[in-house]
């Protein structure tokens, strides 16, 4: 009898506070999303500048490739945030993995061509190029890390830490992706490893601290 | 009033646009579908903190379903969410025994059975899922558990702490 009353006392709690709410739809979180990786782009470009041999209209093809699979990935890594953003039985969270198991060949590749170059990899020059890289495009993904982040606390993921997971790799990718239109180095070992090494510092990033701030 | 996919989704709607009178028909009926839900997978004793608990966990987050999306299959994940999160927190139930009646739902058996609870505790491999029943849900002692499976005292406690951990990862598994 207590139970019952204190339902409906809460009930009635609940009706007395509810506010009209704007519902999250999947269009709103992925034009959010895209253009917050739009504007860390043209921040990009305006500080930095275009890359040179696209300013001359030539293009590299490992370059297209590798930015075209960081983008893709980030696509995908979006498009899984914002499906767990809003709970249902039976949605399915697991599209970003192929695309993150293919964008993974670079950062494979990256080593490969490496270790069997068998040199420079870790030539002060190089380290300094790449850390740049990892600082500059991680800068450049921090936008779209905290709308995601925003998202998800609106939402009500039922996986936190995976979803913290999932929104790094997006910011990390866009950021990337980002940068990349200014990086104009075009050697695999240099975009698969520092550029992915973005990806994962972010994926890092997100799942030690996005659970805490979406947990509910 | 009927707990059905189509009213639940109806009422939603207009609770999402701040019309009152239709938020307390559907929050009435949450509770009562909540505790049919339940039934038989948590202790008695916290059958009414859980379904008060999911009834919020819906006030705060009724912004993350929309009118495009059904409506049970959202409230289930929601209250698998809570669920889980309530065994987490669960050392020890007071209460032995199980309610007797069965509180029976509404819903087209076909939906109701891909929501369900039991379907996520099944997803489970066999040892974490009977060890998880048994001491969180039935409340039993872990050595009273042990001797019910012929799992040791370890083994058990390993099959819980397992058994959530995967259960979290698994809510809106069907």
């Amino acid at each position: 009898m207590t139970m019952q009353r204190s339902s409906d006392a809460l009930i009635a709690e609940l009706v007395a506070g509810l506010e009209p709410v704007k519902p999250l739809r999947f269009g709103a979180g992925m034009a959010a999303t895209l253009a917050a990786a739009a504007l860390s782009s043209a921040v990009v470009v305006a500080l930095f500048g275009l890359r040179p041999d696209w300013l001359e209209g030539r293009v590299n093809p490992m370059h297209l490739v590798a930015t075209g699979l960081y983008l893709g990935l980030a696509l995908a890594a979006t498009v899984t945030v914002l499906v767990m953003s809003r709970p249902q039985i039976g949605s399915d969270h697991s599209g970003w993995r192929w695309a993150a198991a293919m964008a993974a060949l670079l950062p494979v590749a990256g080593l490969i061509v490496g270790v069997n170059r068998g040199h420079d990899m870790l030539a002060a020059e190089s380290m300094r190029h790449g850390g740049e890289c990892l600082a500059l495009g991680g800068s450049a993904s921090l936008l779209v890390f905290a709308m995601l982040a925003a998202w998800l606390r609106r939402g009500a993921p039922t996986a936190p830490d995976r979803a913290g997971l999932v929104a790094g790799v997006a910011a990390g990718a866009f950021g990337i992706f980002a940068f990349s239109l200014h990086c104009p180095d075009n050697d695999i070992v240099h975009i698969g490893i520092w550029h992915s090494m973005v990806v994962l510092a972010m994926a890092g990033l997100g799942r030690a601290t996005v659970p805490r701030l979406i947990r509910w | 009033m009927r707990a059905d996919e189509a009213t639940l989704a109806r009422l939603m709607a207009l609770s999402q646009t701040g019309d009152r009178q239709a938020y307390a028909a559907l929050l009435e009926a949450c509770q009562r579908w909540l505790r049919g839900y339940y039934s038989r997978r948590i202790a008695p004793a916290s059958l009414d903190d859980l379904v008060q608990e999911t009834l919020i966990a819906l006030h705060n987050k009724r912004a993350s379903w929309d009118s495009s999306r059904p409506f049970l299959p959202w409230l289930a994940a929601i209250a698998r969410y809570r669920w889980v999160d309530h065994l987490r927190r669960l050392y020890r139930a007071d209460e032995h025994e199980l309610h007797e009646e069965l509180i029976g739902t509404d819903d087209e058996p076909a939906i109701a059975a891909r929501i369900s609870l039991d379907r996520l505790l099944g997803l489970l491999p066999p040892g974490q899922e009977r060890a998880i029943a048994l001491v969180k849900i039935e409340g039993l002692s872990i050595a009273e558990a042990s001797q019910a499976t012929g799992q040791s005292e370890a083994l058990v406690k390993v099959n819980i702490h397992r058994g959530l951990k995967k259960l979290a990862h698994m809510i809106e598994k069907e």
